[in-house]
């Protein structure tokens, strides 16, 4: 497997983000860090426990995390997520939790199949 | 110079992107919050050339980081670029209120920011550039302001200096006292000083009235061409040694004719004007050019009521001195020739004072050429 069909298998865009920093390996290694971003985990506590303000913060984050990777699917859900959360907690929060949590273990899972099948 | 990109992002992944695209080319300075951004900007200020600022972190968050920095004065001086996945234009607009510089949206293009980063740090540093060289030009100037003023003070020596000497020469060749010269100087200072209370149109400032009391050292300054059987005769002089001894004001200002080149104009005019014209007389009945009204320049009509003044209230030995209100009484009803009717109602004005200064001074000098000449 590529890089290349991996972003494709999760809805990432890998064209624009290579076109954007230029180097496969630099994507591979910045798309790799992402596995170590705590920020999905934090989203959930926050909304578990009401704290909207931090919630917001994190699925903020996400986004941005997204849009600099070229992680589209996953960018597209957390984005509505951020703007259901700017103000407090408005309604379908829950139900676009679980689109962000559905595109997000897709992103996970494909990433770590592709590490996994690197040689060495 | 400032080298340095301090990048502010509390999420990892894209402090190490940005840092990625910039390390290059700049040194990198990383903060997880708004907390260490400051504190980074505190002790480090001078070396960030730009700084990248996310908007959303937790605790002290991007807004807040402009808030300090504008208080602290450091926005005219560090160009910031705000970095986020905002999409929002009031957020937009929010931040150019707090005059940052620009606003990077995410996702990061590797040659874009380069770009942006590499403008606004080479403006900036084009601004910092100016205003430093702008305030090294505004020293030199002032230094040589300072250079200048040291120089106009030599200069202003130099012109006093010159009428001093002038001055001391006359005292030594008439063998009057140095008092008299320093009578007449205090004379006209208190006079000069009163006129422009009044007669604002003499134009009489206190640089003016600071050259004629100076100047008027030099009234006398043509007797060093009379000869000593005349200048220094006991008794009245004869109707032709009368005529030798009045020339000493045409003489007078031969002499400084002559010297006017080394020393500054306004001294050599003034001068001039008191040694020529100190004994004309308002009514056009004195010498040496019967110059009558306001025709007589102001210095010389100053210095000529100072002069017969002194002569008045000095002890000769042919003459005992008149008294102070004598001698005050004889210059009011003309007796020693008309003075302008202003000058005269401030003379009046300042009676005491003269007296108060004549006390000061012995009386015991030489005034007898001043009073023969002048006084019937």
């Amino acid at each position: 497997m590529t890089l290349r069909e991996c972003y494709d298998s999760f809805g990432g865009n890998y064209e624009e983000v290579l076109s954007r920093l230029m180097d496969d390996k630099r994507v591979q290694r910045f798309a790799f860090k992402f596995l170590d971003d705590t920020n999905f985990e934090t989203l959930c506590e926050c909304l578990k426990n009401g704290n909207y303000e931090d919630a917001f913060r994190a699925a903020h984050t996400i986004k941005g995390l997204c849009l600099n990777l070229g992680f589209e699917r996953l960018r597209v859900s957390s984005d509505e997520l951020t703007e259901a959360l700017r103000n407090g907690k408005s309604d379908g929060a829950e139900e676009l939790l679980e689109k962000v949590r559905a595109d997000y273990i897709e992103v996970i899972t494909a990433l770590k199949e592709y590490q996994e099948q690197l040689p060495g | 110079m400032r080298n340095t990109v301090l990048i502010v992002d509390d999420a990892e992944l894209n402090r190490e992107i940005l840092a990625e695209i910039l390390g290059n080319e700049y040194n990198i300075m990383l903060a997880e919050d708004g907390k260490v951004a400051l504190q980074i900007l505190e002790s480090n200020h001078e070396d960030i050339a730009v700084l990248l600022l996310d908007l959303n972190m937790p605790e002290i968050d991007g807004f807040d980081v402009l808030k300090e920095m504008q208080r602290r004065d450091l926005m005219n001086r560090i160009p910031v670029l705000i970095i986020s996945g905002e999409t929002s234009l009031n957020v937009e607009r929010k931040c150019f209120e707090y005059n940052i510089s620009d606003f990077i949206r995410k996702p990061f293009d590797n040659t874009l920011v380069r770009r942006r980063v590499n403008n606004i740090v080479k403006l900036f540093q084009y601004q910092n550039e100016l205003e430093d060289t702008v305030s090294m030009q505004t020293k030199e100037l002032r230094e040589q302001y300072q250079l200048l003023k040291k120089q106009a003070e030599k200069l202003h020596k130099r012109n006093t200096d010159i009428i001093d000497i002038l001055g001391t020469v006359v005292e030594y060749r008439d063998f009057e006292s140095g008092e008299h010269v320093m009578r007449v100087k205090g004379f006209t200072k208190i006079l000069a000083q009163e006129i422009p209370k009044d007669y604002p149109e003499y134009g009489l400032t206190d640089e003016i009235i600071e050259v004629i009391v100076s100047a008027s050292a030099t009234h006398d300054i043509g007797k060093i061409a009379i000869p000593d059987n005349i200048l220094l005769k006991p008794g009245r002089l004869t109707d032709e040694e009368f005529a030798c001894m009045k020339s000493h004001t045409t003489r007078g200002s031969e002499i400084l004719n002559n010297i006017k080149y080394i020393w500054d104009e306004e001294y050599a005019q003034v001068s001039y004007d008191i040694c020529r014209h100190h004994h004309e007389r308002y009514d056009g009945k004195g010498y040496p050019d019967g110059l009558a009204g306001e025709d007589i320049p102001i210095a010389a009509q100053i210095v000529s009521i100072a002069d017969v003044y002194d002569a008045l209230v000095s002890e000769r030995v042919y003459k005992k001195a008149f008294s102070k209100d004598e001698a005050f009484q004889m210059i009011i009803n003309g007796k020693c020739g008309v003075f302008s009717p202003k000058l005269l109602k401030c003379f009046s004005r300042v009676k005491k004072e003269f007296e108060e200064l004549a006390d000061r001074y012995s009386t015991s000098g030489s005034a007898q050429q001043v009073y023969e000449n002048n006084c019937e």
